[in-house]
């Protein structure tokens, strides 16, 4: 009896170690080196908030007054493997300088493609709210030190569950289709629990979640639209959070961006709209966000402005909006030099989040 | 003066030297299928994954650094180094799409021979009568 589960036990592991064999793993990475301090900034004195730049909401990268390499600085490690016949697992492991470089997978999924058009993912994904969240942490991948951090502001940026792309050409436009549903529980919440409830560790929760994208595009132009929903739970400092009687609320997300590309010259707009609503307090709570960014390349380097806002609805709601201007400097075939000027102006009282600033940050974003 | 002449020079043989980096789109000679510029270019972007037949395409690239490499994407694809990689890191970081594989000079021509779904690209130069070529760019 037990030689027989010796017997197989082995010819699990040698199957183990014939079907490790036969997958091809592909090692892929990004990593980003960035530094950057506030020039000048008000901070919220009643708040006790010190001259302060919020670069990134979601990981709470904050800059002060001292040149900091940490808030921004992270390496990710991505693995891919084919098992074949359509059949793929991705894990993406993240180090952060913001979390003292302590390794974290992002992402862990398996991915099925049915045919040309179809494919089914399950597992651990980044949550494609905006344009830029699947590849947020990718800095190589797009012109700016990070995306606007207006547009950028939600606590959660992961959820478990399953997705299934489409994509299909339609003459000379594309176009890919993404339906997705799960759940997030993050049980420490960085940014509620860092910045908006001074300390106090907060788990968030979005449950029923169930979202979709749809993005065209040609050589030169592409839209993306995106809408989601889910239910908010809330626990602070381990006591049940209530809105009124009731211990959840629902939030309705869309957003729509639109970029161009003729040449060297290319425009980004992004805009966003949030609707959270809490049915005790017979209101909902609106919040949108708008981006545009004016680029033009010139050989290997790449100047740009931007201009961003985040609004809340209503009398001394959330309300700020960043001006920016940067290069992008192509300096080799794998890596880019960045840097870039953000003047920002918070315009709140009770919601003001980190007040005005202005701060100049730079580095290096590669990929490999 | 003399650095005159000297950035003169070097322009001069930099400008020749891209004009005749001529490079051809091969595939299998047993490959029938009709395959069209925007085909190419939507196949080295991903965005097309067969052939007409239904055969699933396997694309394959030369090193990053090639100067072959840069004319290919810059000619038949309209992307510099940089642009094409930042789309490809899009795709590959987001599950969306694994960029075509890079291999060498050499490797090109005997991969292309022996594998009817492949495509790549290589110096005109270098094309021999194992492969079909489709493209020049």
């Amino acid at each position: 009896m037990k030689l027989t589960n010796l017997a197989k036990t082995s010819l699990a592991s040698l199957c183990l170690i014939s079907t490790c064999s036969l997958a091809e793993v592909n090692i892929s990475g990004f990593s980003s080196i960035n530094v950057g301090k506030v020039l000048s900034g008000t901070g919220v004195e009643h708040y006790g908030i010190e001259p302060t730049f919020l670069a990134d909401y979601p990981n709470v990268s904050a800059y002060n007054e001292e040149w900091d390499f940490e808030p921004e600085s992270l390496f990710g490690i991505q693995f891919d493997a084919d098992l074949m016949d359509g059949l793929s697992a991705t894990a993406q492991i993240v180090a952060r300088g913001t979390e003292e470089w302590k390794p974290e997978f992002e992402w862990a999924y398996i991915s099925y493609e049915l045919n040309e058009n179809w494919t089914l993912q399950a597992g651990k994904k980044r949550l494609p709210l905006f344009y830029y969240s699947d590849f947020y942490d990718v800095g190589y991948a797009y012109v700016w030190m990070r995306p606007s951090a207006d547009n950028y502001t939600w606590q959660i940026f992961n959820y478990t569950g399953m997705n299934v792309l489409y994509s299909t050409d339609i003459g000379d436009w594309s176009l890919a289709a993404n339906l997705y549903g799960g759940k997030e529980d993050d049980k420490d919440n960085k940014l509620l629990g860092d910045y908006f409830s001074g300390g106090v560790e907060t788990r968030e929760i979005w449950k029923d979640i169930l979202g979709g994208v749809v993005n065209i595009s040609k050589d030169w132009f592409e839209a993306r639209f995106t809408a989601m929903q889910y239910t908010n739970e809330r626990y602070v400092d381990g006591e049940r959070k209530y809105w009124g009687e009731d211990d959840y609320r629902d939030g309705t997300f869309y957003g729509a961006a639109f970029n161009f590309d003729f040449e060297n010259l290319f425009v980004l707009t992004e805009l966003s709209h949030l609707a959270i609503d809490e049915y005790s307090f017979e209101r909902t709570l609106k919040f949108d966000s708008r981006m545009i960014t004016v680029g033009y390349r010139i050989q290997e380097f790449t100047p740009f402005v931007a201009y961003s806002e985040f609004e809340q609805e209503g009398e001394d709601g959330e309300n700020h909006n960043t001006q920016s201007v940067g290069l992008r400097w192509d300096f080799h075939s794998s890596a880019a030099f960045k840097v870039q000027y953000d003047k920002v102006e918070d315009n709140s009282y009770w919601l003001a989040v980190a007040g005005d600033s202005e701060s100049l940050t730079f580095g290096v974003d590669l990929i490999f | 003066m003399k650095l005159f002449k000297y950035v003169i020079t070097i322009t001069f043989s930099l400008v020749s030297f891209i004009s005749t980096a001529e490079v051809s789109v091969i595939v299998n000679s047993a490959n029938n299928n009709d395959i069209s510029a925007g085909q190419i270019k939507k196949i080295f972007l991903g965005k097309s994954k067969s052939f007409a037949d239904g055969n699933k395409v396997e694309v394959f690239s030369l090193a990053d650094g090639s100067n072959d490499t840069q004319v290919f994407r810059l000619n038949a694809l309209s992307k510099s180094n940089s642009q094409y990689k930042s789309y490809w890191a899009k795709l590959a970081f987001t599950g969306k799409g694994t960029p075509p594989k890079s291999i060498s000079d050499s490797e090109m021509i005997s991969t292309v021979k022996s594998n009817s779904n492949a495509i790549g690209f290589i110096n005109s130069d270098k094309v021999t009568g194992d492969v079909k070529v489709i493209a020049t760019f």
